[in-house]
């Protein structure tokens, strides 16, 4: 996009996002502590190294390590031979050593980029500045009224890695867009389990505006954004907040934000003039990481197909746009091996026929399970076998898509898969009725029962035969035929 | 002798969260400002085309593997030993 359509009376928005990845580990980055804090009571999973208690001892974690080195080839890039860790001061009570363990000076992944789909379908790159290995301070709470807080240090020393992007983005739609892509691939590599609801992944955006396009204004820094809605609410406002300060010829002040999601604005939080006063310095405790040519090799070669590969493969196949990105979602948020079967189908025309099934039957439905905790593992050879066994029917007439769906969301619950499919439908009056004597004889009933309708139709109203095919297949039970029965209908009338 | 101003001496205090009297920021611009010296006498040295020394003991990739185990120093006799709690809770002065 040319950089005029960003304009915004004037004035050129520009964003960085800097992105903290909960890595998916067993244990903290330096201590032994579980990493689980989910509904674990306060201040359960700690230890010395987590109170940072003097003569306590850090010892990095192995897992952490090659998740963030998975996180670099989902960056398209390849993770540094040689990394460390340097200690970044400041006081604040839920950083119990006084410092966070941190990389500033070599970081486990230095450059990168992704692309991310805009508006239009047009992909743009956003290049990468850094990641950065780091550990996760407590979790603070302030009681109203009370004059002291609260603090929990569970998710201490928690391994992130800190994603920091170029301030390439122009608009709330290219920053939400990066932030989602960013949420697909950390999934897609095993890097994270990226629920947002926990917090695995937490935005801050860069925002400033500017008339002169070559040069940068004053940015703002909003923290701690949990949500792809967030992110873009919190661009857009300061966009608006701050062309308005400089219209009404204010300065605007370089500080951190926070967004009230109640009032649907940013907060200032605190100045940060002092953003240079952390006196970085080497971690003495924590011996660099040196990864070799055999190690990265073998790191590659773990790494999983990526969303833009996917998207250009289901496109091949001539799956929709919309329904790829729904599917490229299922993918991370219902079951990561459900995209699979699509590949196999066989013909274009059950590509179609899975990729809808995926979408419209399987995700609302295990969905739905998941929220009533009664969650349904579906693995890829039974949805194959479902799939295909539901397809094969529908192919020789025999199914209707209502039937289809019932079928499907009967098998992909049940603990055993029926040894005959047509069968087992047909106990269950699934099958279609193609018999036209059958069929016939329903028709004749419902024609009986609805005089007035019969008129109707005779007078040429065409509204009376879909209610008329209504009837047959409430009275067979939804097993005729449509076709068959409208058929039939116009040919008894007539 | 280096030079190092009152507001420098007060402006390392605040980032260390240390409250100084009069005679300690005097004391401490002079203490700090022999550090000083001695930190230009080592940037005399020469050192290019040297890598930086990061860590003395010449070790890499000292990990552990994810697993987790029992702690060392448990919870409970942590919270025991806090100065403040409340319940489970680390209990310390408001932050905001």
């Amino acid at each position: 996009m040319a950089d005029d359509t960003y304009l915004v009376d004037g004035y050129l928005p520009t964003i960085g996002i800097e992105c903290h990845v909960q890595l998916r580990t067993a244990t903290k980055l330096f201590g032994v502590m579980s990493n689980d804090a989910r509904g674990a009571e306060p201040n359960t999973l700690v230890d010395q190294v987590c109170f940072g208690l003097p003569g306590a001892l850090p010892v990095l974690n192995e897992e952490a390590v090659r998740r963030a080195a998975q996180a670099a080839f989902a960056l398209n890039t390849t993770p540094q031979p040689f990394s460390k860790f340097d200690r970044k001061h400041y006081f604040y009570p839920d950083l119990p050593k006084g410092y966070q363990i941190s990389q500033f000076e070599e970081p486990i992944i230095l450059g990168g980029s992704i692309d991310i789909v805009q508006e239009d379908g047009t992909t743009k790159t956003v290049n990468i500045t850094r990641a950065h290995l780091e550990e996760d301070a407590g979790k603070s709470t302030h009681p109203a009224g009370g004059d002291y807080s609260l603090v929990d240090l569970n998710r201490a020393g928690t391994p992130l890695l800190e994603i920091v992007s170029e301030p390439e983005m122009h608009s709330a739609h290219e920053a939400k867009a990066f932030a989602h892509e960013l949420w697909l691939r950390m999934k897609f590599a095993d890097v994270s389990d990226v629920d947002l609801y926990q917090g695995n992944m937490r935005f801050d955006v860069n925002v400033s505006v500017s008339k002169n396009p070559e040069e940068l204004g004053t940015r703002s820094e909003t923290k701690n954004l949990n949500s792809f809605k967030s992110v873009e609410k919190a661009v857009n406002y300061e966009i608006a907040r701050q062309i308005q300060l400089l219209e009404q010829g204010e300065a605007i002040v370089q500080e951190t934000r926070g967004w009230v999601d109640d009032k649907q604005k940013t907060v200032s939080q605190r100045s940060k003039e002092d953003a240079h006063d952390y006196r970085y310095f080497p971690d003495p405790d924590i011996p660099p990481i040196v990864l070799s040519e055999e190690y990265i090799a073998d790191v590659a070669s773990s790494v999983p197909d990526m969303p833009d590969v996917w998207r250009g493969r289901l496109g091949a196949l001539g799956v929709e746009r919309a329904t790829i990105e729904t599917l490229l979602e299922a993918r991370v948020d219902v079951d990561e091996q459900i995209l699979d079967c699509i590949v196999a189908a066989g013909s274009d025309a059950r590509v179609k026929t899975y990729a809808n099934w995926i979408v419209n039957i399987e995700v609302p439905l295990r969905k739905e399970r998941a929220q009533q905790s009664k969650a349904i593992d579906v693995t890829p050879e039974r949805r194959t076998s479902v799939y295909d066994g539901v397809a094969l029917l529908i192919e020789a007439d025999k199914l209707s898509s209502n039937n289809a769906k019932s079928l499907i969301v009967e098998l992909l619950s049940t603990d055993t898969l029926p040894a005959d499919f047509e069968a087992h439908a047909q106990s269950k009056g699934y099958i279609q009725m193609s018999d036209s004597s059958a069929i016939e004889s329903i028709v004749q009933e419902v024609l009986d029962a609805n005089p007035q309708a019969v008129t109707d139709v005779q007078n040429g109203e065409q509204k009376a035969i879909g209610f008329l095919v209504g009837q047959v297949m409430k009275v067979s039970k939804g097993t005729a035929n449509p076709a068959l029965a409208k058929e039939i209908i116009t040919k008894l009338i007539a | 002798m280096s030079k190092l101003t009152r507001e420098d001496v007060l402006k390392l205090a605040r980032l260390s969260s240390l409250t100084l009297s009069d005679d300690e920021v005097e004391q401490y611009r002079t203490e700090l400002a022999s550090i000083l010296d001695y930190v230009d006498q080592l940037k005399a040295v020469d050192v290019d085309g040297l890598k930086p020394t990061y860590q003395v003991s010449g070790l890499t990739n000292s990990m552990r593997e994810d697993t987790v185990q029992p702690a060392k120093a448990d919870a409970e006799k942590l919270l025991e030993r806090l100065p403040s709690r409340d319940d489970r809770y680390i209990r310390v002065g408001r932050m905001i």
